[in-house]
């Protein structure tokens, strides 16, 4: 019977490390538990949960943000560093029911294809902290994406956002809260060079080139055909890239 | 594993497995009030407040609270006592079913913890995880925003109505549009209406404070020792043949104690609609077949000592099928070639079995090609409206047990108990007096518990074990093996004369019945019905073909084939009035069906009154008044402003209103039966049992007031009892708006039968004549002022004198079946390069006669115009290539959430229909029906669009103006 048969709770990073490194048993890390106790794509043989490790705390240093990999998305969307654009995007990103569990770490690590805030992450240029027994290494959060096994042993400890520029979002959904068929996140650095990221035009939240729009492929599904995201993806793009070019007005 | 969790305040030593949630251990240690929605987290059902955040525990593992407090609803007020959310819960009227009650009542304590004066939308987040499919979350919202007054100290004023003045007659009421309060309920009172005390009231519902306190009420909320737990396999094919079955592998399996299929079970035919005797044909059905029509039928059902267990042994299971070709859509159904589906020997009762075709039916009033031949102006236009789920939170669930009699009893949430017993009998070989259904409160219903769908699972497995087994589906079972909408190809075909005068309607349908022919007729009938119903035209005709298809099955839904057919009918109305160029409301007057005209097609479509050629005429009706009020509330007259259309800072954007006209029935005439019984107690409270079935309408409570009106008592003297073969007399049951007007005429009825005794036994103990003693305020009085109180006439009845027990039962059946009238109107922004539409608010004046309880009546058109508005605009039944549901969880799903919902208003127009109780029409179904076209006659204002086809998701919107433009 698939389910999991043991819960564990290390105090130490290195004690959560040589859980997971253990090789005759599948085990993964359990952050919030929203996504691998609610969708998971696989029934783990063991989880190490991660909530006594002090992941959770947000800090700044210089111009970038530090945030803990077990703060939840509700933590981050109250905290006053938080820029506008992300933290709007962590609200739309679940309901509070979700939000109050739900981690930054642990959005990152499952990925969720849909993600408003892995594209405003995207978009932020933010990279991923990864801790090993070997040591820690940070790895740009695209990077991360396109790894097959990006975490190979480690923990993700903290996702690193630099906080200047602006940042808007444009998306279309069948109402307001639902999930984007497709989103367009863009960010303009102080030194005015844009980045645009976006949903629903890719198998994961990826960056665009605003000039290759048309080069897209995206999987289509009942809520989007590939040409119906393909055209969402420009005309967001432009409308984002006009707001920033105002001064990120709405 | 052992774990230590803090709960309300109790600190408990817990052993539990790694893999348990959250939600099942704090059910299994008696936190009833944690309810089951999903296992995804998705509907908020099972959310607790952890730390004292809000946080869905059936995606958290138990271990993970290990070490944390955990506050649940239980916690909050001792017992005989309310916190001051659940009062303000109560007040407000922000409870239905009640079934996440205890979920949102939470959001508000963590809420109202930190801010005390909370603005709507942190509010509307506040509850933005808890998914309610019942009271549009207005109600919720004005409830938090109460109890956080009542917590800061604040004095609270009784929750009132606002009469508003109407507008097409004189009386009293607020007039001034900026003094009428932005909350529901609105009344527009009517001068035939006399007063009354308890009836025409927002009295608190009688089930409140269960529903409040989260006490244990529901199916799943009583524990039976040794029970079983069972799963179903399901099939994963649209269309197969079962070849063979192995079962061995899961009978081996440690645990399993059953193991049911078609090898095993006697093939009964029958036919799954909850419906009165004898159920239409075709009985296309058994519990267990050889074949298996579309993904998601039954193929075998287990029971085991848990569900893990249940669960493993269904992988066990091996079935050989045989695949054959499958079809999913009705008019290629009934194509040349396409594969049969109901080929099965013994197959009786379809119209042509071999086409595909469940049923035909055809009607006719006048003669409408002579009509069409007479036309000035012929329109035609084809619509399709598509699958959607009822999707209610608490999702189909039964316990069956022996009892000690060694009777079978099946604690099951439905909407037809009675039903249910008569129909489970035969395919559980047992007696109908064998068989006791128990129906407690239900989370939920709208249609889809309108069936006899599970019980004779758990009662085969109970029959098979011995044992008690439960059965409860998952969301996903919930969407792909209950019962959905049935989605149909329409053409409305309408002549008009040059003054724009109907002279012929003609309306043809293709329904979709699925794999199974439940409801196929009766459904379709009322499209016909209600199709041809709104307007007059002296030449009607209705053609329709009910077919298979391998798709997961349709049945009742709240609506009922009214929603489809209005769709249509509205939208080709409005497109008609656009090319004759009279205006769309004007259009809609000039045609309308009103007080004193005949329904005329009422005999050809109807159940019961279809051999007695009886043509009803409609007795009461407040369209006019529902439209003014209506046309106010939206601000009708912005559709002539440019500006407001294009709002000039926003060059994508156009904004456009729409309207529609509803009317609805108010139960099946000649059909639907409904009794009630009352006795009195030593204390003069009184004893109502009823067969009616409460979903959380507030039906108890309405019919509860209707007896204290009668009885002359305040409601809480009258304890409702429903609904339980044993217990209560029968009632066909919640559907088909029925049980305001059925039942409620049944309880008037008990309750003049036992006033009559009343008044006698006063008379003997008064001294006088019975001709003039009156009751109220728990006393009868006589002519002369003097007066003796309830409770002395019920101990003298009871022990003193000429001692018999004071008590009344009766029946109700209808010749008729009012129409209940309503204004729906919309308004929506649409983006014009993404296709995008916001839905930025909802107006419905109704004409339900007279209100019995305005609050309820009020919640039921806020959630009805909720659901539809789903219904319109963003949900679906999405399917692959091989007919399997892509989407069949709520996420991708997606219902309306409280943080993003539109204005919503609400006018209750009063009207006087004598032949309902003290007035009162049904208004249950008639807030499903206009939503769609009222949007999709806003977006075709906003841009002209004119789509025929629901939802109006962006990408089928961008497409039309793509070709519109």
């Amino acid at each position: 019977m698939a389910s999991i048969r043991a819960y564990h709770r290390p105090t130490t990073l290195d004690a959560a490390l040589e859980l997971l490194a253990r090789e005759e048993v599948r085990s993964v890390p359990l952050a919030g538990g929203t996504v691998l106790n609610g969708l998971p794509t696989e029934i783990p043989e063991e989880v190490v949960d991660l909530q006594a490790l002090h992941l959770s705390d947000i800090s700044r240093d210089g111009a970038a943000l530090d945030v803990g990999s077990m703060t939840t998305l509700r933590d981050f969307v109250d905290h006053e560093w938080t820029p506008p654009a992300l933290r709007d995007l962590a609200l739309r990103q679940a309901p509070n029911t979700i939000r109050n569990a739900a981690t930054i770490g642990g959005t990152v690590a499952t990925a969720d294809p849909e993600s408003g805030l892995l594209a405003g992450f995207l978009a932020y240029s933010a990279t991923v902290r990864i801790t090993r027994a070997s040591g820690s290494e940070d790895v740009a959060l695209h990077d991360f994406f396109d790894d097959h096994n990006p975490l190979d042993g480690g923990l993700i400890t903290s996702i690193r956002i630099p906080i200047g520029g602006q940042a808007v979002f444009e998306a279309t959904a069948r109402t307001p809260a639902d999930t984007p068929i497709v989103l367009v996140v863009g960010h303009l650095s102080d030194a005015g060079s844009l980045r645009l990221a976006a949903t629903g035009v890719a198998s994961g939240p990826v960056i665009i080139d605003p000039g290759l729009i048309d080069d897209l492929e995206p999987p289509p599904d009942f809520r989007g055909s590939a040409a119906y995201r393909r055209h969402l993806a420009g005309v967001l793009a432009a409308r984002v890239s006009g707001r920033l070019q105002q001064g990120g007005a709405p | 594993m052992n774990i230590t969790i803090v709960i309300n305040g109790d600190e408990r030593q817990l052993v539990c497995a790694p893999h348990e949630t959250l939600m099942s251990v704090l059910r299994r240690e008696g936190f009833y009030s944690v309810r089951f929605g999903s296992d995804t987290g998705e509907t908020g059902a099972a959310a607790v407040l952890m730390d004292g955040r809000l946080v869905s525990s059936d995606v958290l593992l138990a271990a993970q609270a290990d070490g944390h407090q955990i506050e649940t609803v239980e916690g909050m007020a001792p017992p005989m006592s309310l916190h001051p959310i659940q009062e303000a819960f109560i007040a407000t009227g922000a409870i239905q079913s009640g079934y996440s009650t205890p979920a949102t009542i939470l959001a508000a304590k963590e809420l109202l913890g930190s801010h005390p004066d909370p603005s709507e939308a942190q509010i509307r987040d506040a509850l933005s995880g808890i998914l309610d499919r019942e009271t549009g979350y207005l109600r919720p919202v004005l409830a938090v925003q109460r109890a956080a007054a009542a917590l800061r100290g604040e004095s609270l004023s009784d929750v009132e109505i606002a009469i508003v003045a109407p507008l097409t007659f004189e009386m009293d009421g607020i007039a001034d549009p900026e003094q009428i309060p932005a909350v529901s309920p609105k009344v527009v009172p009517n001068p035939e209406v006399p007063d009354t005390k308890v009836v025409g009231h927002p009295e608190i519902k009688v089930d409140a404070l269960k529903l409040a306190k989260g006490n244990p009420a529901f199916v799943d909320d009583i524990d039976m020792r040794h029970m079983l737990y069972a799963k179903v396999l399901y099939s994963p094919h649209a269309h197969a043949r079962i070849v063979s079955i192995d079962d061995s592998k899961a009978r081996a399996l440690s645990g399993v104690k059953a193991v049911l299929h078609h090898q095993n079970v006697a093939r009964v035919r029958y036919a799954s609609g909850g419906q009165s005797y004898p159920n239409p044909l075709p009985y296309d059905q058994v519990s267990f077949d050889n074949k298996v029509r579309y993904v998601g039928d039954r193929v075998a059902a287990v029971a085991a000592e848990t569900v893990e267990i249940a669960q493993e042994a269904l992988r066990l299971i091996d079935v050989t099928y045989e695949v054959l070709p499958a079809v999913f859509d009705e008019n290629e159904a009934i194509a040349e070639g396409a594969p049969v589906i109901h080929d099965e020997e013994g197959m009786e009762g379809a119209h042509d079995a071999g086409r595909n075709v469940v049923h035909q039916i055809h009607a006719d009033v006048g003669d409408v090609e002579s009509g069409f031949a007479e036309a000035d102006e012929i329109f035609e236009q084809v619509f399709q409206v598509h699958q959607v789920q009822q999707a209610p939170i608490e999702p189909h669930i039964s316990i069956a047990y022996w009892d000690s009699d060694e009777r079978l009893v099946i604690r099951t949430s439905t909407q037809v108990p009675f039903h249910v017993r008569r129909m489970v009998a035969p395919l559980l070989d047992l007696p109908i007096k064998r068989i006791r259904i128990i129906k407690p409160r239900i989370g939920g219903g709208f249609g889809v518990k309108q069936e006899m769908l599970i019980e004779d699972i758990v009662g085969h497995l109970t029959i098979a074990t011995g044992r008690p087994v439960r059965y409860e589906l998952t969301r996903e079972e919930e969407f792909v093996s209950s019962r959905t909408r049935h989605p149909q190809t329409i053409t409305f075909r309408t002549g008009v004369n040059a003054s724009g005068y109907l002279v012929a309607q003609d309306m043809k349908v293709v329904a979709n019945t699925g794999a199974y022919g439940t409801h196929g007729l009766t459904v379709q009938l009322v499209s016909g019905l209600r199709g041809l119903s709104s307007y007059k035209s002296p030449n009607k005709r209705y053609h329709c073909e009910v077919v298979y298809t391998n798709l997961p099955v349709p049945g009742a839904y709240r609506g009922y084939g009214a929603p489809q057919a209005l769709f249509a009918l509205e939208a080709h109305m409005e497109d008609i009035a656009k090319a004759l160029s009279i205006e769309s409301l004007e259009f809609r007057r000039m045609n309308w069906t009103t007080e004193g005209d005949p329904l005329d097609v009422a005999p050809e479509l109807g159940e019961g009154e279809s051999d007695s050629g009886f043509v009803p005429v409609v007795t009461s009706c407040g369209i006019e008044e529902c439209v003014a009020q209506g046309e106010r509330s939206i601000g009708w007259q912005r559709r002539l402003d440019p500006e407001w259309q294009q709002p000039a800072d926003r060059p994508h954007i156009r904004r456009g209103l729409g309207f529609a006209m509803c009317m609805h029935g108010s139960a099946i005439p000649g059909l639907d039966m409904a009794s009630a019984s009352i006795k009195i107690n030593d204390d003069g409270s009184f004893n109502l049992l009823i067969g009616a079935a409460d979903l959380g309408t507030g039906a108890d409570t309405i019919l509860g007031q209707i007896a204290a009106e009668v009885l002359g008592v305040p409601l809480d003297d009258i304890l409702v009892y429903a609904a339980d073969t044993d217990m209560t007399p029968f009632d066909t049951g919640a559907y088909a708006s029925s049980t305001t007007y059925i039942s409620g005429m049944a309880v008037k009825r008990a309750a003049d039968a036992v006033r009559s005794q009343i008044v006698e036994r006063a008379a003997l103990l008064l001294d006088e004549g019975t001709g003039g003693i009156e009751l109220r305020d728990r006393q009868a009085w006589s002519t002369d002022g003097r007066s003796v109180g309830l409770a002395e006439i019920a101990l003298s009845s009871l022990h003193q004198a000429q001692q018999h027990q004071i008590m009344g039962t009766a029946s109700y059946v209808s010749p008729e079946s009012p129409p209940p009238y309503a204004a729906q109107f919309a308004e929506v922004e649409v983006d014009i390069e993404t296709g995008q539409v916001t839905v930025k608010a909802l107006v419905m004046a109704v004409d339900c006669g007279v209100a019995i309880n305005p609050v309820t009546a009020s919640g039921q058109v806020e959630g009805g115009m909720v659901q539809a508005l789903g219904y319109g605009h963003c949900e679906e039944m999405a399917y692959d290539d091989e007919g399997r549901m892509v989407n069949p969880r709520f996420g991708p799903y997606w219902i309306y959430r409280a943080d993003e919902m539109p204005r919503i208003d609400t006018y209750l127009v009063q009207t006087m229909e004598k032949s309902g109780p003290f007035g009162a029409k049904a208004i249950a179904e008639i807030p499903k029906d206009g939503v769609a076209p009222a949007i999709r006659n806003a977006i075709a204002d906003a841009t002209g669009a004119r789509i025929n086809a629901i939802p109006f998701t962006p990408e089928r919107v961008w497409q039309a103006l793509q070709t519109s433009s």
